[in-house]
């Protein structure tokens, strides 16, 4: 199994996958592919047509799109959704919604794993996502948002990341904790902290 | 079951969840609220913590967002198949899904759903036309490489054409010109009963929002 994925540093939805495959302890290689660059688009393209990272490939199994890639992982290791059926399709819609939604917090408050920028990017747009996340994670029935670690935490895991780097507090502090101590997301941001590449344009505040 | 929508007129996301389940001859009650001007919904307070149409209430547990309606409806009716049942179609037909609830944000912003509007030419700009040549490069692949020689992208009818059912009314209000082979698959959609239902409504709605109206020329 291949999981091609962009800059640590940068690739929120790269991140995605690539926990929820480590919590599965699901063996797979990892090609990284730096954005933003030159050859990018072609590199990316050698995997999959629709030009994004991140992709999964399975023997001849190609999957596209984070959320995609989670639901491919799913229909074989069913844990990574909640068990019962109610929870489950709740933990759907809150990863669905943070899948196409969340649109000024992406723009203000882009994920920059090494980067601290506390206090930038709070629009009242932003502060308003921000509140509905909140809430959200205001609900975790701990440790995890659903209990054990499933594709909902995969989803927002990278807003954990931003709020790390844009300082930003909020009340289910025990979550956020629990996120930042897994293995893999240490792992994560080491390696984004020891990547070399740096996108100017997405190192909003200097 | 409830599906609360928005208008039909505008509400693209509405529309997907609706035409599935009304295609796929899964029963339920529909709730509409109307869009007020600044494009929310009215009452929307009382279904849902998101604030956003569809929500699909089951035994009156609300479930948002269109994918995860889909999904669900998909997960509690095995027996309709509304992901393909060939793993590998199945894995295309998931991330094209992906691919357009994330995605497609200038051809969203340019040609907003507009069912009765009829705006041709309007909107084609250089990254709205790369969406839309995205969308025809999905079509074609898909239903050379699993549509069986039917019109539709995964052969029967399923999740991935409701979701791209939206893009179709807006090839159609915005007069798009394509290829025969991506003419052919929107005028298998436009031909589907539950389609032809919603738009037919949809043109029955008199309530004009200014937000998805770009290229109105005064408001009525």
């Amino acid at each position: 199994m291949l999981l091609v994925i962009g800059n640590k540093n940068y690739s929120s939805w790269s991140l995605r996958p690539w926990i929820a495959l480590k919590m599965l302890g699901v063996p797979f290689d990892e090609k990284r592919i730096a954005l933003r660059r030159p050859e990018t688009k072609a590199e990316i393209l050698r995997y999959s047509a629709a030009g994004h990272v991140p992709i999964l490939r399975d023997g001849d199994t190609v999957v596209w799109d984070s959320l995609a890639i989670l639901e491919y992982l799913a229909e074989r290791h069913p844990q990574l959704w909640p068990a019962d059926r109610a929870q489950r399709a709740k933990a759907r819609a809150i990863s669905a919604e943070m899948h196409s939604g969340f649109p000024h917090l992406r723009e203000h408050m882009s994920m920059n794993t090494r980067k601290r920028y506390p206090g930038q990017g709070r629009t009242p747009e932003v502060l308003a996502e921000i509140a509905r996340i909140d809430a959200i994670w205001s609900e975790a029935k701990g440790p995890f948002l659903f209990g054990n670690f499933t594709a909902a935490d995969a989803m927002y895991a990278p807003v954990v990341l931003r709020f790390r780097t844009y300082e930003v507090e909020v009340r289910k502090k025990s979550y956020r904790d629990a996120m930042l101590a897994l293995p893999a997301m240490r792992e994560w941001v080491e390696a984004a902290e020891r990547e070399p590449e740096s996108i100017p344009e997405l190192d909003l505040y200097g | 079951m409830q599906l609360v929508i928005g208008n039909k007129n505008y509400s693209s996301w509405s529309m997907r969840p609706w035409v599935l389940a009304r295609e796929a001859g899964i029963s339920f009650d529909e709730v509409q609220l109307k869009f007020d001007d600044d494009g929310r919904p009215r009452g929307i307070d009382r279904y849902g913590v998101a604030g956003r149409v569809p929500v699909l209430l089951i035994d009156g547990e609300p479930v948002w967002d269109s994918l995860a309606i889909c999904e669900t409806l998909a997960e509690r009716f095995p027996e309709k198949q509304l992901w393909p049942a060939d793993p590998r179609a199945r894995q295309v037909a998931r991330s094209i899904c992906a691919e357009m609830h994330s995605g497609f944000q200038a051809l969203r912003g340019a040609m907003p759903m507009n069912i009765r509007g009829r705006h041709p030419g309007k909107g084609m700009t250089p990254e709205s036309r790369r969406d839309i040549e995205r969308v025809v490069a999905i079509w074609a692949s898909c239903r050379e490489r699993f549509g069986g020689g039917g019109p539709l992208l995964f052969g029967r009818f399923g999740i991935a054409d409701a979701y791209y059912a939206p893009v179709v009314t807006r090839f159609q209000t915005y007069a798009v010109a394509l290829s025969p082979a991506a003419q052919a698959y929107c005028d298998a959609v436009l031909a589907l009963r539950a389609v032809r239902e919603w738009m037919d409504a949809a043109r029955r709605e008199s309530e004009f929002v200014p937000g998805d109206e770009p290229y109105a020329s005064g408001h009525r």
